[in-house]
């Protein structure tokens, strides 16, 4: 019976975080990380999507003095000044030397100790591009190319001619997801909610937040007060109703797997090790601390393999590129060179692989306040499986005759999301047999039978 | 957006110890000295429970909720009456609460509270709670909220974040706009300085090819794309026209885009001392054309519409508008919208298409008269028949609106009358909040599809792209603390804090029946489960007590599953 004084007594502690008794599900997940733990070892995925469309053609930026000539006058107004570029080590596949924004020393630095890649000018592609035939109409393009909603689903699904809702990271987790114990807690966790990239037809996101313990618990439910334990008998006797509607079912599943799931991953968060690394205070940075938290977890999570994914909105600068993107670089950079030193610290540097992902790149060409929707765009990738300090793909010569211009300074890319994603998808375990289930377009572009790697920026 | 997280997370969670300290020193809380008028009974018949439910069911889709009063008033009245009223009744602007705080601050009210938080950011917020729980134009409201979510504009910038007319002013063009013609809302979408800094056709140049600057295409393709026409070419009841490949054939290309870059080129903010190029924005004004910044020669639009040369700015958008407006697209684009955001997540096409030809006027011969649109969303065949639990119709609740909805129906008031609520805590662990999208593509996506049996299905549900492992727990704890702990809103100092009533519920608890009866008709339109009714019952019976009865009472049918999914 629930009388008042129990009922107050709850009240008092409603928002206060309680730690969680073990429950019947973790203590199965605990029993079975033994057999996860003689899995092939771990590996994580970290994809960071800079929604919005990141003007990347600012972030690497030609530094040789033909190729910045020709950089500045078609950026006109959007031109960075030569002088403050931060070289990088080495050239490019063309022979040129290259820079970054001069807010992103950091990465400047992971990228000469070896530690970061470029990849230039990667795009949705369902074929080479090949500048007749667009001419001609006869070439295969993307689905609503330039246009956000359709390419920042294509970033995530690999998939540009269909509109479809599963993505790369989670078909990955359908072949895949047996290699982690099942309690509930999905191989992919989103710190920015629901997404396609981890969405799979079988497995999901498991949703988490970059602050606490990442995964709020029913109030008071199970807490060892007597009012916890009625809190649970009416909350799982509600939840325990077989639903008739599909809608209602959904969500019952929902709000049932959520409550399970909390309690299995916050206990498991318990036993990650306390880092030393400090993290900026900004959203970056603290959803990076978390993913590092989570992967200093793993074990307790029985967890063999995660995809991590964090939004980073906010890249769509019709306006004020110039003055956003000082100050918004400067996040990424840090953020990235905190991960790794956290990376570092629990020694999972070389198991873990970040890259970066955008709607798009944008038109060199100015709108006299910042760029438009384009088409290709350099990437960054940073891991301690990365070959280093080199950039990948192909860096287009700028020229007002460039072929890969299709209008307005949109340049087509030259290397396409399949290769970039293959490369990822092998590294993580994906069996060459399984990579066409992964990337269903890859072979327009990469055999997969191939003795090379698709771009080679990852040593296996 | 670091500083107002920051006091978010600790004024709300000062607020929230403060309230309960209060809670368990008064020995209990609610009642709060509302008083609830008793209801008189005039007409010989009162409604029956179906009457009831059925306007219960009605009123979900129409506005942000009623209380079981406004059920009964509304049963009595019937639905055509109760639209007939409410397509009257006068606009209950957001601006208008917006300048009382601004004049309140501007006296002093508020400085010793604002160490924090720069309270101006709050204002727009609170005139949207204030408003959308107390104002009588409850279908113009609603109707505001679903428009808001096609029309997107957000507050996530930093400009339109700063001054409490931005996103205020632009709700207030929502609502006057609401009950009028579409073309007259897309112009003034199109012309208003919130969505000009957001979609950023404000200061946007004509063309000056010698420095490789061209119109920004922002604007552009999204008032296509989002506002108008959408990707596809339409058959009138929605569904795809298909090319002799079986494909999609699209509404426009890059070409046509940079067409309509060209005339959304030479606007600024309005009102006096305007000047191109002018960085501060004036709210309260539509956009102004400055022709010497405005794109000359001719445009090519869509359906091979050319607009000539030598036009003023204002006749080429003028003629783009119409050239949008009159797309075949629109009816059929936009009135699906409208029913997945009022009524159901996946109309037939048929539906789509009744409401399409409302929206094109054929029994009218006005294109474009919402009233005829909102007329056909909320009274068509299909939104009126028969609920079934075993169907596919309907659709998840959004988080405001479950919000909002408690707010309304169980009596929330204060000391002063100001319903006060910033709506941070919402945000934070329902992952939603008017006008706060985090892009111009909303919440959710209209075409969202979850993985599972949902999509295996064919169906959509919108509303689950923001039902995480993380909000679906957030959301139910936020309803615990609205309904269980009694911390209502979640509004800073000075204002008054606000409190629900739940008189008329103690009054009938002591049965257990006659407590789930009531609820099942105000909250689930007697649409609650046999099973999930049992569940309830056997809780609220160990529970002596009538007032935490019926706080129980409440939060289990908030969370469940049957409130979630109106059918």
């Amino acid at each position: 019976m629930m009388n008042r004084r129990s009922f107050l007594t709850h009240s008092c502690s409603l928002g206060i975080a309680s730690a969680t008794v073990t429950s019947s599900l973790l203590s199965l997940g605990l029993a079975r990380t033994a057999a996860a733990q003689s899995a092939p070892g771990y590996r994580a995925l970290v994809c960071i999507l800079l929604a919005g469309g990141n003007d990347s053609y600012n972030m690497l930026v030609p530094t040789d003095n033909d190729q910045f000539g020709e950089y500045r006058a078609i950026r006109s107004d959007l031109a960075l000044e030569q002088g403050s570029l931060l070289a990088l080590p080495g050239t490019a596949s063309n022979g040129r030397n290259y820079g970054l924004h001069p807010g992103m020393p950091e990465l400047q630095s992971l990228f000469a100790s070896g530690d970061a890649a470029m990849i230039a000018n990667v795009g949705t592609l369902l074929e080479a591009y090949d500048a007749q035939a667009v001419a001609d109409g006869t070439a295969r393009l993307p689905l609503g190319l330039f246009s956000h909603a359709d390419q920042i689903n294509q970033w995530q699904t690999a998939v540009p001619d269909a509109r479809i809702a599963q993505g790369w990271g989670g078909r990955v987790a359908d072949i895949m997801q047996d290699i982690n114990v099942a309690n509930g807690v999905s191989m992919n966790i989103s710190l920015s909610g629901s997404n396609v990239f981890q969405s799979g037809n079988q497995v999901g996101e498991y949703s988490i937040e970059s602050t606490g313990d990442g995964a709020p618990g029913i109030n008071s439910y199970d807490d060892g007060t007597e009012y916890g334990t009625f809190k649970k008998r009416m909350v799982d006797e509600l939840l325990a109703v077989e639903q008739t509607h599909i809608f209602r079912r959904e969500y019952a599943r929902r709000l049932r797997g959520a409550i399970d799931a909390q309690a299995v991953f916050v206990d498991a968060l318990q036993t990650s090790p306390t880092l030393t690394t400090t993290f900026s205070p900004g959203y970056f940075s603290q959803a990076l601390r978390q993913i590092a938290r989570v992967i200093g977890a793993r074990s307790a999570l029985g967890a063999s393999r995660q995809t991590f994914f964090v939004t980073v909105g906010g890249w769509d600068h019709h306006d004020d590129v110039l003055d956003n993107q000082a100050n918004m670089l400067p996040a990424i950079s840090q953020g990235l060179s905190e991960f790794r030193d956290a990376l570092v610290e629990l020694d999972v540097f070389n198991d873990v692989t970040t890259f970066t992902t955008s709607d798009f790149g944008r038109t060199l060409t100015s709108n006299g306040k910042g760029s438009d929707h384009g088409w290709g765009g350099h990437h960054i990738v940073m891991g301690g499986a990365v070959n280093g300090a080199q950039i990948y793909g192909d860096y287009p010569i700028i020229t007002p005759s460039s072929q890969l211009d299709v209008g307005r300074g949109v340049y087509a890319p030259t290397t396409s999301v399949d290769e970039y994603f293959a490369e990822l998808a092998l590294w993580f375990g994906v069996s060459v047999s399984e990579l066409d289930q992964v990337l269903p377009n890859v072979r327009s572009f990469y055999s997969p039978e191939s003795a090379q790697p698709p771009i080679g920026f990852l040593s296996t | 957006m670091d500083a107002p997280n920051t006091f978010r997370r600790a004024r709300l969670m000062a607020g929230i110890c403060a309230t309960m300290l209060l809670l368990t020193a008064c020995g209990g809380g609610g009642g709060g000295g509302g008083s609830s008028p008793p209801q008189p009974l005039p007409e010989p018949e009162p409604p029956t429970a179906a009457e009831l439910a059925e306007a219960s069911r009605f009123a979900a889709k129409a506005t942000f909720g009623l209380p079981y009063s406004g059920i009964d008033a509304m049963a009595r009245q019937g639905r055509a009456s109760w639209l007939n009223r409410q397509f009257s009744l006068p606009v209950n602007l957001h601006s208008d609460i917006v300048t009382d705080l601004v004049q309140r601050r501007d006296a002093g009210e508020f400085v010793d509270y604002e160490e924090d938080i720069e309270f101006l950011i709050l204002f727009r917020r609170l005139a949207w709670w204030h408003r959308t729980v107390t104002a009588s134009d409850e279908l113009r409201q609603r109707v505001a909220f679903a428009l808001s979510q096609i029309f997107v504009v957000s507050d996530n910038v930093d400009a339109l974040i700063i001054n409490p007319y931005a996103m205020s002013g632009y709700y207030d063009m929502l609502l006057n706009n609401a009950f009028g013609n579409y073309r007259d809302l897309l112009r003034a979408v199109s012309l208003h300085p919130s969505m000009g800094i957001y979609l950023s056709h404000v200061n946007n140049r004509r063309s000056d090819p010698d420095n490789n600057i061209f119109p920004d295409e922002n604007y552009a393709r999204e008032v296509m794309q989002l506002f108008s026409i959408g990707l596809f070419e339409l058959n009138i009841n929605g569904t795809w026209q298909l090319d002799t490949n079986g494909d999609p054939i699209p509404t426009y290309s890059n070409t046509e885009i940079r067409e309509f870059a060209k005339i959304f080129t030479g606007l600024s903010f309005g009102g006096p001392g305007a000047s191109f190029g002018n960085q501060f924005p004036n709210f309260l004004a539509p956009m102004q054309m400055f022709d010497s910044e405005h794109e000359p020669g001719p445009k090519y639009l869509l359906n091979g519409t050319v607009v000539p040369g030598g036009q003023t700015g204002m006749q080429d958008i003028e003629a783009a508008i119409d050239n949008l407006f009159e797309h075949p697209n629109v009816g059929p684009f936009i009135g699906k919208q409208l029913i997945q955001r009022l009524v159901t997540s996946n109309p037939s096409p048929a539906y789509v298409e009744r409401v399409a030809r409302a929206f094109n006027g054929d029994a009218t011969g006005v294109r474009g008269d919402m009233e005829a649109v909102i007329r056909a969303v909320l009274l068509d065949p299909e939104a009126t028949a028969a609920p079934d639990a075993f169907g596919t119709f309907g659709k998840l609740r959004e988080p405001v609106v479950r919000y909002a909805a408690i707010l309304r129906q169980f009596g929330a008031t204060s000391d002063d009358g100001f319903i006060a609520n910033t709506g941070y805590f919402l945000q934070e662990l329902g992952k939603q909040h008017p006008l706060s999208a985090p892009s111009v593509f909303n919440f959710f996506l209209p075409a969202h599809s979850p993985a599972g049996e949902i999509a295996d299905a064919g169906l959509v549900a919108p509303e689950f792209q923001i039902t995480t492992s993380n909000s679906v727990v957030g959301l139910s704890n936020l309803i615990d603390f609205i309904v269980v702990a009694n911390f209502v809103t979640d509004a800073p100092d000075p204002f008054a804090p606000v409190s629900l009533s739940f008189d008329d519920y103690i009054d009938i608890s002591t049965n257990v029946d006659d407590l789930i009866d009531r609820l099942d008709i105000v909250l689930t339109a007697g649409q609650l489960d046999a099973a999930t009714r049992a569940s309830i019952r056997g809780v609220l019976l160990d529970i002596p007590e009538a007032e935490i009865r019926v706080r129980i009472a409440l939060y289990l049918f908030l969370i469940s599953p049957d409130y979630a999914v109106r059918l």
